[in-house]
């Protein structure tokens, strides 16, 4: 069964630059006017961070799914993504220059998160689908409660908390946020390609740690890597955009439809899905209603009707 | 020792069967009570080296001073009762578990000071149980073996491309190559790990109750791959719950109870049944095989105890 790869390429592509063409042009207010108008370049802004973002939690989800030989594995899922919202929104209501530092109380979020539902959901050796589902989502739960809880004692307003929650891409850039935001994305494409260089040991501890260990691959050094990368990764995004639920999850198992299991393919083919789902997911967030909705809302309604098919395949 | 040699295939004709008795019976080394328990004189080399380990899970230890050396070149097996340490030995001896105190050598190195690359080069091993998480094909499945001599950035090259097909062709699983690692039977699927543990090309082949699932004509056809793979100077050790298939195909036994050598010794001496008595608590009945003459463990019928009654 040998897939036709370059098609799949092609369509991923094509989907990319049609998702892109649609957040730029769709949406209130001209874009038209001499040079760069001020609704262009907020347009612009969007797009770059919907790719960053998109792309971003479909490797890591695909990387997680991988490690912990998990079809369920997810930074929203595995309650991350809270964790990072919550980290975000303490450094936020801290203070105004405090706030630049989002991105690393995003990041000491989701590692903590990471390892602590890792520890509970890890029986002999093996992250149980259901241990890790459980113990993602009592996670969440603790967590979108503190980081409401932080809001409100840092009288921060309740749409602001609603954002970090749920997922945004309307982060405000003023100057020094932009050029972190560019150091960040910087970043992030590093440390996507760490992981995409990683894809080997990830192929190969999907037949479980034992296994892989037999076949020379260093089991914990790779698990503690790509924990420590990807709560940077979802950390750093979070810090910008808020939890968005579900990319991380569906993503990678579109593409390994498209492209079969090999991490090598599933990595880079899920960033470029990744990006061109959210930005499509944004567009909808967007101009279905004046004012527009959390990213989560949308992104939720195709997600949990494919988590619950994953379920029941696999349970 | 490569795998490409995979001209010598097994299965199908007479010479495939285990070692005679009388050639298994010939370099018997006795259990000492104290000394390390040698198993296999005979070939040059000490494949496995273990002296003075203890391990235990928890507060209990289960191995306390154990030391076993497996000669290069022997099929060991090793059998024993359920929780005897059969498992946790092969765990320790493929590194995957580390000993509290003592010392593992694989050919004569010490098993702490090797990467896993390196361990991985060494030895192979089969376990029982192999689920694969996402759905692989057969040749990237045994293309996995290849792990321990890829750089990180390094593609697969020929060499690799051939081990893959020779080991797939040893075990007669060639026409699987393009099928999808969940979609096979388990027979089928035991065979392509053992594939993965060959393309390693490792000199020592461990496994795991890797027959227990199977049928007998797939537990046949596993124990004679092994036994050619032994025959061309591979150190294969099989733990198995299943006496009669490791009579048979093993030069030599060793009986485990509790974490302790019960008996290591030629099928003859260990498969007994005053051994089987004392350690697994049966009343045996053991016989000779027809051909080989090499014991064979029967249980006394139903009837000798509690009337069955007729359907």
């Amino acid at each position: 069964m040998r897939r036709r790869l370059v098609p799949a390429w092609v369509g991923l592509v094509l989907l990319l630059l049609s998702a892109s063409v649609l957040s730029i042009a769709v949406g209130p207010g001209g874009i038209t006017g001499a040079g760069m108008s001020p609704v262009m370049s907020l347009r612009l802004l969007r797009l770059a961070l919907g790719i960053f973002a998109g792309g971003v939690l479909a490797v890591v989800g695909a990387s997680l799914q991988g490690l912990l030989q998990n079809p369920l594995a997810d930074p929203f899922t595995m309650g991350v993504a809270s964790g990072a919202a919550l980290g975000a929104s303490l450094t936020l209501v801290l203070g105004r220059t405090a706030g630049a530092f989002a991105p690393v109380g995003g990041f000491a979020g989701a590692l903590v998160t990471m390892l602590v539902v890792y520890a509970l959901a890890r029986v002999r050796g093996r992250v149980t689908v259901t241990g890790l589902v459980l113990a993602g989502v009592i996670m969440s739960f603790l967590f979108s409660s503190l980081v409401m809880l932080a809001m409100i004692l840092g009288r921060r307003t309740l749409g602001e908390a609603v954002y970090m929650m749920m997922g945004h891409l309307g982060a405000v850039f003023t100057g020094t946020t932009a050029w972190l935001f560019a150091a960040v994305a910087g970043l992030s494409v590093a440390g996507c390609a760490w992981l995409f260089s990683m894809s080997r040991s990830l192929d190969i501890m999907s037949s479980g740690e034992e296994a892989a260990e037999t076949l020379g691959v260093d089991t914990q050094r790779v698990t503690k890597t790509v924990f420590v990368i990807s709560s940077v990764l979802v950390g750093v995004v979070v810090s910008f955009t808020g939890a968005i639920s579900f990319i991380g999850l569906v993503v990678p198992h579109l593409v390994r439809m498209m492209f079969g299991p090999e991490h090598r393919r599933v990595l880079p083919g899920s960033f470029v899905a990744g990006a061109g789902i959210l930005l499509l997911s944004d567009v909808l967030a967007r101009n279905v209603v004046p004012g527009g909705l959390p990213l989560s809302i949308v992104t939720a309604l195709v997600g949990v009707p494919f988590f619950i098919y994953l379920l029941r395949s696999r349970l | 020792m490569k795998t490409n040699d995979g001209g010598d295939t097994m299965c199908g004709n007479g010479d495939c069967t285990a070692l005679s008795s009388t050639q298994a019976l010939r370099g018997t080394v006795p259990i000492s009570a104290n000394g390390p328990i040698v198993s296999q004189a005979g070939s040059p080399g000490t494949a496995i080296e273990l002296s003075n380990l203890s391990f235990g899970y928890g507060e209990r230890p289960l191995f306390d001073g154990f030391s076993l050396d497996v000669a290069s070149g022997d099929f060991l097996g090793i059998i024993g009762p359920n929780g005897a340490g059969k498992s946790t030995l092969l765990r320790l001896v493929a590194g995957l578990l580390r000993p509290l105190h003592g010392v593992v050598r694989i050919g004569e190195r010490d098993l702490q000071a090797l990467a896993r690359r390196d361990v991985a080069r060494e030895v192979g091993v089969v376990l029982q149980e192999n689920p694969f998480a996402f759905d692989y094909s057969v040749w990237d499945v045994v293309m996995m073996g290849r792990n321990p001599y890829l750089g990180r950035f390094q593609s697969p090259g020929k060499h690799d491309r051939q081990a893959v097909k020779a080991a797939l062709e040893f075990v007669d699983a060639a026409f699987l190559s393009d099928r999808r690692i969940n979609s096979i039977s388990a027979g089928e699927r035991q065979r392509v790990v053992l594939a993965r543990a060959l393309a390693q090309e490792p000199k020592i082949l461990m496994l795991d109750e890797a027959t227990s699932h199977l049928d007998i004509a797939h537990q046949q056809l596993i124990a004679r791959i092994l036994s050619v793979l032994n025959r061309q100077g591979r150190t294969v050790v099989l733990l198995s719950h299943d006496l009669n298939l490791a009579a048979l195909y093993c030069s030599r036994i060793l009986l485990l109870d509790r974490g302790r050598a019960v008996a290591c010794d030629v099928p003859e001496r260990v498969i007994t049944a005053d051994l089987i008595r004392a350690v697994y608590g049966v009343e045996p009945i053991v016989t000779g095989h027809p051909e080989s003459g090499r014991p064979q463990v029967m249980l006394p019928g139903a009837g000798h105890h509690t009337p069955v009654s007729k359907p």
